[in-house]
């Protein structure tokens, strides 16, 4: 009687999620920005600084500092490539002991543990990539007023809570880019999904919110077939990138990976599905995992901002921050080896255009 | 018609022996003639070739649970052990060893941490599920440590074993099937085998009876050990990259799929056919809710009501069977 | 009498505990300060409330694996009743908090009703409580509460943090309700013997359905806090703290297979556990590491405790 109850649920739960169809993409409710169908840069508008402050900060400058950073998590070949970055910087400085440390999953209640911890353990700056940017403020802002330094890179908190934040690329770059780059490969009529980490990861839910506005401004005969999630897991992007090519066959022509995992695992299924230069995937990738698919011409481009720059570039950033050489109201911050960092939207520091890593030079990078 | 007394009676025997697995069974039929209705692609070749191979793995694992979880244990440290079984392979082929001896070592290495594990549980008299839940935790602290979080690539092509296909068919569903009829067969059959059985129903009697419980519970483990290194050698081959993190709650995956399949977690019952057709089971639910247009918000929670479902189908067959029996 | 008392698990945990705490404190002199001791309770108060009700839970020889996934439910919960009904804050805390109690309530229906083993059943329920709440909230957090609401979880009272006091109260409470009263005890003689506890005129069903709501109670009020503490909802709070929570209830010496088992070894198992966590990472251990020491505490903690027991049991 009650497995017939739950068997009737069962039925009703499945009867909802079918009229909840699979027309949604995976973007997130705020407002998009998209970018000009051309080639013309973005307008910056300049904004006031609106990054945190720290309360009562010793005088750091030119002293050895002690930095902690705290990825969304360990164990992925993106933040093993950010972490290298982070080192290097340290290690050019020389003045910096900095370390990585982080859960092993993706989860704000691990992360914000280990922030809380290393904040007692004394600390001169924090260097974190957010799983939540609202989950992680709290304790951002209790490093704040304990006068560390704490600087973003990749994912964002809210702009109180860190100092700057480094942002590889701005999110309507990022899906310009790769809506491009789709269009040319697979067609301005192609079909395409999308493979994500999760629906609440908010990077990807902001990307895939501007690729969606952009595409249908500047490539409307676009059509998003479905998206769906395969958390940071290899197997499971795999599993789920081939369900999507079974269940398509030929109207699938690209496939968007969403992180550096799925895109690999995308590429693999289109590569054992025998579909090779018929599905297009483009995606946001580490080199040295797309370099089989690239070598076969599976892949043609790999989008990415160069990770190890990015750690690189958040460490040089801490430093300039504690030393006061980068102040609120600043426009742009020496960094290192990468020159000049202009200063964006009040107290972002942009990394740069995407990087496409193509046959051409993807053997140059070894992360 | 006393042939046809004899032969109802081999039927419901039948019925009573395997009931779940055909419950199993059947609700795998059910779930191709729907989703095949509503999206004929599902049944394609490639599309379940693909189903069943990528799932192999998990099925493998399922084996040795099961036969953990017959002899009265459980082990939930089994995501971690495929984790870094995985590893050892990548590593071992990534640095100049022979293919072969990249998937015989994790086989091996498996088989000497578990049982390890059955000592702590057999003769230390740690109850199972702690003694896996630390060793859980060692084995993932390890794993991270020993790696650094980084990725294995550039695996040589011979490497990949489950990407090979022998007379057409996948690897993977090759060692699924044949590991699957080997076990239920040794395990009914052979002596060896049926102590499980023994022991996990009640181990006194069994002790009583001649047999060693402590040594069957460590033999059980070290078993499943040899079950997870040939997991974690089809699960590391399948892909080009190999992380040091494994899927999240694989063991509960595995688990589920072996309790699903019949095995009962009060012990002493259940076969490895069940297991695995529970792991087909549950491979192809998660590719039909895509197929099917189900929400991906809602995926989750289907399959939460759909594994409660066989669970209180199978406890009110369990409770039929007891009152009948009585009766 | 005293040699009791003294190879009591309990007292054997106390002293690992202070050797622990004496040898992190000379690895890092940020570790024993007033500063930190709170800090650390405020972040073990979660689980620390959610191993009150598995200590219960596993006393019987049950467990609850689904603690985790009604976290997260009750937080998304929270989070609609809110904003998406509209209703008040209060109200709605109050609301999700039922909610929460009733998943375990249905939890203790199917292990009663249905003689569900209580691992399949929580484990059955650990995905779709986790699946109801990404269905609901369809992945959109809920922000911006008003401020009072922030005092619960990163607030303080006299000093201590808010939910300290909280954890305190039901700490006692539970104290009070295991050691003393006859409910107690009556949870104590399910977990040594079902049938005959049934037999001695105790309502097995009923006290079971208590303490399985009871630890859906427990960890909605920990969802609740959870939420104050990191000011948002996300549909995937709360996973992986069964384990934790587990991990703490069996190092306080409290039996998988029932029977045995006090909430002050529990608050034992998960100072420690917290503390090693603490320490180790100022220590300059970092995760990976403190994850695997963990594991040891928890095997090594069973076999001497085992060991003690084969030496006074003759």
């Amino acid at each position: 009687m009650l497995k017939k109850a739950l068997l009737a649920s069962a039925t009703l739960l499945l009867a909802v999620g079918v009229a909840h169809s699979a027309t949604w993409t995976g973007g997130d409710d705020q407002p998009t920005n998209p970018l000009a169908c051309d080639a013309t840069p973005p307008t910056v508008a300049a904004k006031p600084y609106d990054g945190g402050v720290p309360t009562n900060p010793p005088d750091r400058k030119g002293k050895p500092i002690k930095v902690v950073d705290v990825p969304k998590l360990i164990g992925i070949g993106y933040f093993d490539a950010t972490s290298k970055g982070i080192a290097e910087a340290a290690k050019e400085l020389g003045n910096v002991d900095a370390k990585t440390d982080g859960p092993t999953k993706a989860n704000i209640d691990e992360q914000v543990t280990f922030i809380d911890n290393y904040i007692t353990s004394g600390v001169d700056g924090i260097l974190f990539a957010a799983n939540d940017p609202v989950a992680i403020s709290p304790v951002l802002k209790k490093a704040l007023s304990k006068g560390i330094n704490v600087v973003g890179y990749d994912a964002n908190s809210q702009p109180d809570a860190r100092q700057w934040f480094i942002n590889q690329s701005p999110f309507n770059g990022i899906a310009k880019s790769l809506i491009d780059n789709m269009a040319k490969e697979a067609g301005e009529d192609a079909g395409v999904a999308i493979v994500t980490s999760t629906f609440t990861t908010p990077n990807q839910a902001r990307w895939i919110a501007e690729m969606s506005t952009y595409a249908a401004k500047c490539h409307p005969k676009l059509q998003f077939l479905e998206t769906v999630e395969a958390q940071e897991d290899n197997n499971l992007s795999f599993s789920q990138a081939t369900t999507l090519i079974n269940k398509y066959g030929d109207k699938v022509k690209g496939i968007f990976g969403m992180t550096s995992v799925a895109t690999p695992a995308s590429a693999e299924a289109v590569t054992q599905a025998g579909k090779c230069g018929k599905i297009a995937v483009i995606g946001l990738a580490t080199p040295n995992a797309m370099k089989p698919y690239v070598a076969k011409d599976c892949v043609k481009s790999v989008v990415l901002w160069n990770p190890i720059d990015l750690g690189y570039a958040a460490m040089e950033v801490l430093r300039a921050t504690a030393d006061g050489t980068l102040k609120p109201g600043s426009t742009s911050v020496k960094a290192g080896r990468l020159g000049e960092l202009a200063v964006i939207n009040g107290s972002e520091i942009l990394l740069g255009a995407p990087f496409v890593f193509t046959k051409d030079n993807i053997d140059k990078f070894n992360f | 018609m006393a042939a046809r007394q004899s032969s109802a009676r081999f039927w419901s025997g039948l019925i009573s022996a395997y009931g779940q697995e055909l419950v199993v069974f059947g609700c795998i039929v059910v779930m191709f003639v729907v989703v095949g209705t509503y999206n004929p692609r599902f049944l394609n070749n490639t599309n379940l070739v693909t189903i069943f191979s990528g799932n192999a793995y998990i099925a493998v694992a399922a084996i040795g649970m099961s036969l953990v979880i017959i002899t009265g244990n459980i082990d939930v440290s089994v995501g971690s052990l495929i984790g870094v079984l995985a590893t050892v392979a990548g590593t071992l082929v990534v640095n100049g060893a022979p293919v072969w001896v990249s998937w015989l070592v994790p086989v091996i290495v498996g088989m000497a941490i578990n049982t390890v594990l059955g000592l702590l549980v057999a003769y230390l008299r740690i109850p199972a599920i702690v003694a896996s839940l630390g060793m859980l935790s060692i084995l993932k602290g390890g794993l991270i440590t020993a790696t650094g979080g980084k990725w294995i690539t550039g695996m040589p092509e011979g490497f990949f074993l489950a990407q090979q296909r022998w007379l057409g068919v996948p690897t993977p569903i090759w060692f699924m099937v044949i590991l699957t009829v080997l076990a239920a067969y040794w395990m009914r059959v052979f002596p060896a085998g049926r102590t499980f059985y023994a022991v996990g129903g009640n181990a006194e009697a069994a002790r009583a009876a001649g047999i060693d419980p402590r040594r069957t519970c460590v033999f059980a483990f070290t078993l499943h050990g040899l079950f997870a290194g040939v997991a974690a050698v089809l699960f590391s081959t399948q892909l080009q990259v190999i992380q040091s993190t494994v899927p999240p709650n694989l063991e509960l995956t595995v688990i589920t799929a072996s309790v699903i399949g019949g095995v009962s977690i009060l012990g002493g019952t259940g076969t490895v056919i069940g297991s695995t057709l529970a792991a087909i089971l549950f491979g192809c639910l998660g590719s039909a809710m895509v197929f099917l247009n189900v929400s991906a918000y809602w995926l989750r929670a289907v399959l939460g009501l759909l594994i409660l479902a066989t669970v209180l189908a199978d406890m009110a067959r369990r409770s039929r069977y007891q009152s009948a029996a009585t009766a | 009498m005293t040699k009791n008392l003294l190879v009591r698990h309990e007292t054997i945990l106390a002293a690992l505990l202070a050797l622990a705490l004496v040898v992190l404190t000379t690895q890092s002199s940020h570790f024993f300060t007033v500063e930190n001791l709170l800090n650390q309770c405020r972040l073990m108060a979660e689980m620390g409330i959610v191993g009150l009700g598995m200590t219960f839970i596993i006393v019987t020889g049950g467990i609850d694996l689904s603690v985790g996934s009604i976290l997260g439910l009750v937080a998304i919960l929270l989070g609609v009743f809110w904003k998406n009904v509209g209703l008040p804050l209060p109200v709605a805390i109050v609301l999700a908090i039922a909610s929460g109690s009733l998943a375990g309530l249905f939890n203790g229906f199917i292990i009663t009703r249905f003689n569900v083993p209580p691992l399949i059943a929580t484990l059955a329920t650990l995905a779709l409580y986790r699946g109801l709440a990404e269905g609901i909230s369809e992945s959109h957090s809920v922000r911006g509460y008003p401020d009072w609401f922030y005092v619960l979880g990163q607030g303080d009272v006299w000093g201590i943090p808010t939910q300290l006091w909280v954890f305190l109260a039901l700490a006692i409470v539970a104290i009070f309700i295991l050691g003393v009263t006859p409910f107690g005890r009556g949870i104590y003689a399910i977990g040594s013997n079902a049938v005959a506890a049934r037999f001695s005129g105790i309502s097995v069903k009923r006290s079971l359905l208590s303490i399985y709501a009871a630890s859906g109670f427990l960890a909605s009020i920990a969802g609740v806090i959870f939420v104050s503490r990191v000011s948002t909802t996300r549909s995937d709070m709360g996973t992986g703290l069964e384990l934790d929570v587990i991990t703490a209830v069996v190092l306080g010496g409290t039996s998988i297979f029932g029977g045995r088992g006090t909430i002050v070894g529990t608050l034992l198992g998960l100072i420690l556990m917290q503390a090693l966590k603490s320490g180790l990472l100022l220590a300059g251990v970092k995760g990976d590491g403190t994850i695997m020491a963990i594991g040891l505490m928890l095997i090594g903690s069973v076999i001497v405790s085992n060991l003690f027991r084969m030496n006074t049991d003759g």
